[in-house]
């Protein structure tokens, strides 16, 4: 891992790290609602899937790259989770999240790993 | 025993739909995880999601589970602050996000509501009626009224004023473990005197049954005065609340403080000027404008008799909304700055001094890491204190977390069984095992687990919750 990547990967934990798992940004989630309400495709279940992906207890498979792939990026999450008071810059950090593993991408998507 | 999740989604699929299976990586691991601070383990992450429609579904995924010792961990929100979210078996997450319908019936008396339904969004469905919902929890958008009951929780009501949520119930739908689905209650307005089973489900926290649907009678939204109150320190708020128990005077329904450090975080969260001191946050209720003003003049006065640094009446408006904002938003800004540990403290209200006193020096002085800062604010008047061990970085090692949250967690109950206190709002079985059988006769927890054997013996629901796993 080149230095570059090495502080974006702590950069991203620590800002994952901030988000206190209170679900309150799935319900506004347009790719939740329209999902029939699949928790993953939320922005709660997107910063958890990166945390874990950072932390080595998920595999980057065609599931998880669907999920990150799915967010439009609309920021309608930031607005609940800046309310609540964790103000994590949830679209970045998927946007770098993104970036980081992107040599990793799984082919494809779908739910169906 | 290993499970074949293709083959589990797929049976499960033949019940509730291929669209209501899940059983993915990212969908296995965001339905495990709550707010615990601790990371999750193996053995926490189910097989497959399923999100059957009816209580017919639920009724056939667990006669499917039963036959195969399949543990099934029923879903709300997953917003419980104590670990009652996260499974602690491997198997099924049963998610009760599809039983959303509400059903209002003014010449009843009653309403009945889906157990997925959103607290908020039944609240506005009650609005027209102007019927009370008696459930206060900070997760009120998300929270689901089927958790709430299930909880029997509180939040920031006080008791002694409205009650528990379980005193509101008049009846429930619930889908045993052995797949039976059984209703509970009346529907009458007269709640059932003698054995009945849904005093017994209530606050079961899912281990005995699922709560599939709730009826609840249509209880009127009182009128409110609101009152705020700033004191020197902490302890002139709860030697008020002492007094007012001692004297027998009537309590709001909602009663809260912010302590000295999180009073100045809450107001500057919502924009207001620093407070000299402690807060006092306090709602009066009555039948009508006129009464309530009254008892809100009368309880004004005898606030003052404590020598507040400031104490008055404030209607509805921008000043409340922000005053109020503050306590909903204290342990949210407090969270931003660090890692919180939480406590629940409901001692015997005239111990409520004590109780903090001791709680103050436990947070002071962890064994599991040093010089954390003490923070403290909650629903005082119910009484609830809920003392926060405060450190100022998110950079702790996951099982330093887990073990500050133990500790924390023993050393509350600690406290709780030293003056005679039990909780009332965070469903703390999963994390209390040591509490019940240090509170109780030996019995008691016995008792629990017959119980669990006779309804559940093949113990599928929420496994791990009565036996103290994490």
């Amino acid at each position: 891992m080149s230095a570059r990547q090495a502080d974006l990967k702590s950069a991203l934990l620590a800002e994952v790290a901030k988000c206190r798992a209170c679900r309150f940004c799935v319900d506004v989630c347009p790719t939740y609602q329209v999902s029939a309400g699949v928790e993953a495709l939320s922005s709660y279940g997107r910063i958890q899937i990166i945390k874990h992906l950072l932390m080595g207890v998920l595999e980057l498979d065609e599931g998880l790259t669907y999920a990150l792939y799915t967010c439009l990026q609309c920021r309608r999450c930031e607005n609940v989770c800046k309310s609540k008071g964790q103000n994590i810059e949830i679209c970045e950090v998927i946007h770098n999240a993104r970036a980081f593993l992107a040599p990793n991408y799984q082919k494809g998507g779908g739910r169906d790993s | 025993m290993r499970i074949n999740s293709k083959g589990l989604a797929k049976d499960l699929g033949r019940i509730v739909g291929q669209e209501y299976v899940f059983n993915d990586a990212p969908t296995n691991l965001v339905y495990a995880k709550d707010v615990m601070p601790y990371d999750l383990e193996e053995h926490n992450l189910p097989y497959a999601v399923v999100r059957p429609g009816d209580s017919g579904q639920v009724a056939e995924v667990l006669r499917y589970a039963n036959q195969r010792e399949i543990p099934v961990h029923t879903h709300g929100s997953g917003t419980s602050l104590v670990g009652l979210a996260r499974p602690k078996a491997r198997g099924i997450v049963l998610d009760t996000a599809r039983f959303q319908d509400i059903a209002i019936y003014p010449e009843r008396g009653y309403f009945e509501a889906g157990a997925g339904v959103h607290l908020a969004k039944l609240r506005k469905a009650l609005a027209p009626y102007r019927a009370l919902l008696p459930v206060f929890p900070g997760s009120e958008p998300v929270a689901t009224i089927g958790g709430a009951i299930a909880v029997n929780t509180s939040a920031h009501a006080v008791d002694s004023a409205l009650g528990k949520p379980g005193d509101y119930v008049l009846g429930l739908e619930v889908v045993l473990p052995s797949g039976e689905v059984i209703e509970t209650g009346t529907h009458s307005l007269r709640r059932p005197a003698g054995v009945e089973l849904t005093k017994f489900m209530v606050g079961s926290e899912g281990v005995f049954g699922i709560i599939t649907r709730v009826r609840m009678r249509l209880a009127p939204l009182p009128a409110t005065t609101n009152i705020v109150a700033t004191f020197s320190k902490t302890e002139d708020i709860l030697a008020v609340v002492m007094e007012m128990y001692r004297r027998g005077i009537s309590p709001p329904m909602f009663f809260e403080y912010l302590d000295e450090s999180s009073a100045r975080i809450g107001y500057s969260a919502v924009g207001l000027p620093e407070p000299a001191g402690a807060v006092a946050i306090i709602t009066m209720h009555s039948d009508n404008s006129v009464g309530c003003r009254d008892k809100s003049e009368r309880f004004l006065e005898f606030l003052k008799e404590a020598d507040p640094i400031d104490a008055k009446i404030l209607g509805p408006g921008l000043e409340w909304d922000q005053i109020w904002g503050s306590r909903a938003e204290a342990g949210n800004y407090v969270y931003r700055q660090g890692s919180t540990f939480g406590s629940e403290v409901t001692p015997r209200v005239d111990k409520l001094l004590d109780a903090f006193i001791d709680t103050k020096d436990f947070i002071l002085n962890l064994e599991s890491y040093a010089g954390p800062q003490f923070i403290s604010f909650g629903h005082i008047g119910a009484p609830t204190l809920h003392g926060y061990a405060f450190i100022p970085t998110k950079d702790i090692p996951s099982q330093v977390k887990k073990a500050i949250t133990l500790e924390v967690r023993q050393k509350s109950e600690n406290i709780n069984i030293k003056y005679g206190g039990c909780g009332g709002e965070w469903g703390l079985t999963a994390q209390r095992i040591d509490f019940l059988k240090a509170r109780y006769q030996p019995a008691y927890y016995q008792l629990l687990l017959n119980l669990k054997k006779a309804l559940d013996p093949t113990n599928i629901l929420n496994r791990g919750n009565l036996e103290g796993w994490l």
